[in-house]
């Protein structure tokens, strides 16, 4: 029984902990610099205890985000209100028409911040999982439990909101306060 | 053939790298061919950059991850604790065998152990050849029949074990010539540890 615990910890060890920065990255993104943290410790202490559960040949980090977006959702994501996603608008991918543009310039870290926070959360995460963390679609679909359809117009309509936010608020920017919008922040 | 409504339905797996091998050269030779398309890719590529960049400028606290090390450390160090068992154990162990009673216990078991690993084994044994009844009769008194019947030899090992010699051709003299007494001697036998005895197929004076 020791000797099995001390293969795991060093599993663990080798194999979960050095994605820390990944999931604080993700936490920050969904629950907010305060209670990152907690999102982070109660994640990897969930880990823990279904180590011996996680599959050593598949992802770790995607397997670590399956288990940030349940604690997530068991603890913090009940406690909000949102507007919940229409799913029969979600299986429709649109295509970029409305996006001819330039808008993106250096240093606009602080808008696409405000526009992220923006997003519906579900869009967020999809987003963040494929653009930052470069999962596939397969293991995005694992981590959110939803069809790779979804996944795919959740990319698609995130990323076309996103950009639309961002422009938006570079528009704005410096003239006026933070422009209304009509997601809620930080579900 | 694609052309640009079809690219553009499709831009998302062409950029996440997720379009089949086939589907990726459609879309490459389009995409060669034309310049507002490749604009399209280059922003999309250039948004996913730019959330990265953003995203990815925020490291964990030094405090969380002690916090997080220490919280599973914790129970790495529950896992090792049959190191420091292990040492106690054997320091009662240790302390146990002080006690003659538990001594003795621990060797009789021993000794047992070693007549069901050990016993009949073919042997060549070297020691001294005594009268066994005489060294009886020395240490515990016993009422020795030597004067009447003679001595009779038996061989004491350096680990102050007295090991019977069985009757056998090989073994009259050892047992019978009072002459060898006190000699060093090398028996080329087999040995029964069950029974404290050795046979001697044939025996050396040194």
């Amino acid at each position: 029984m020791a000797l099995r615990w001390t293969g795991r910890s060093k599993r663990f060890e080798r194999d979960a902990l050095p994605h820390l920065p990944a999931i604080y990255r993700m936490a920050r993104q969904l629950v907010g610099t305060e209670a990152a943290d907690d999102l982070v410790q109660e994640t990897f202490l969930r880990a823990w205890k279904y180590f011996e559960s996680f599959d050593s040949t598949t992802n770790c980090r995607a397997w670590l985000f399956h288990i940030l977006r349940n604690v997530w959702i068991s603890r913090w994501r009940k406690s909000h209100l949102e507007l919940p996603l229409t799913e029969t608008a979600e299986e429709q991918i649109e295509p970029y028409y409305d996006w001819e543009d330039e808008f993106l310039r250096d240093e606009m870290s602080e808008e696409i911040e405000h526009a992220l926070s923006d997003l519906p959360a579900d869009y967020r995460l999809t987003v963040l999982l494929a653009d930052v963390e470069e999962l596939t679609y397969e293991e995005i679909a694992r981590v959110m439990e939803c069809p790779i359809g979804t996944v795919m117009s959740r990319l698609n309509r995130g990323r076309k909101m996103l950009a639309r936010l961002i422009r938006s608020y570079d528009q704005e920017r410096g003239s006026s306060p933070k422009p209304e919008t009509f997601m809620r922040r930080k579900s | 053939m694609m052309n640009c409504k079809n690219i553009r339905e499709i831009l998302d797996l062409y950029v996440d790298r997720e379009l089949s091998p086939e589907a990726t050269v459609q879309a490459e030779t389009h995409l060669a061919e034309c310049v507002e398309c490749r604009n399209t890719v280059a922003r999309l590529k250039r948004l996913g950059q730019a959330v990265k960049t953003a995203v990815s400028q925020y490291q964990p606290p030094t405090q969380l991850v002690d916090q997080v090390r220490r919280s599973t450390a914790s129970r790495w160090r529950r896992a090792t604790t049959w190191v420091p068992i292990a040492a106690t154990i054997l320091l009662l162990a240790v302390l146990a065998l002080s006690a003659p009673q538990i001594r003795a216990a621990v060797a009789a078991e021993l000794e047992v152990a070693a007549f069901h690993l050990d016993d009949a084994r073919a042997t060549v044994m070297e020691g001294k050849l005594l009268c066994r009844d005489c060294l009886l009769k020395d240490e515990y008194g016993y009422h020795a029949m030597c004067p009447t019947r003679g001595h009779h030899g038996s061989l004491e090992t350096s680990d102050g074990k007295i090991w019977n010699i069985l009757d056998g051709q090989a073994s009259d003299e050892l047992i019978h010539n009072p002459k060898l007494l006190g000699r060093t001697i090398r028996i080329h036998g087999r040995c029964f540890r069950r029974a404290s005895s050795v046979e001697v197929d044939s025996y050396e004076v040194l």
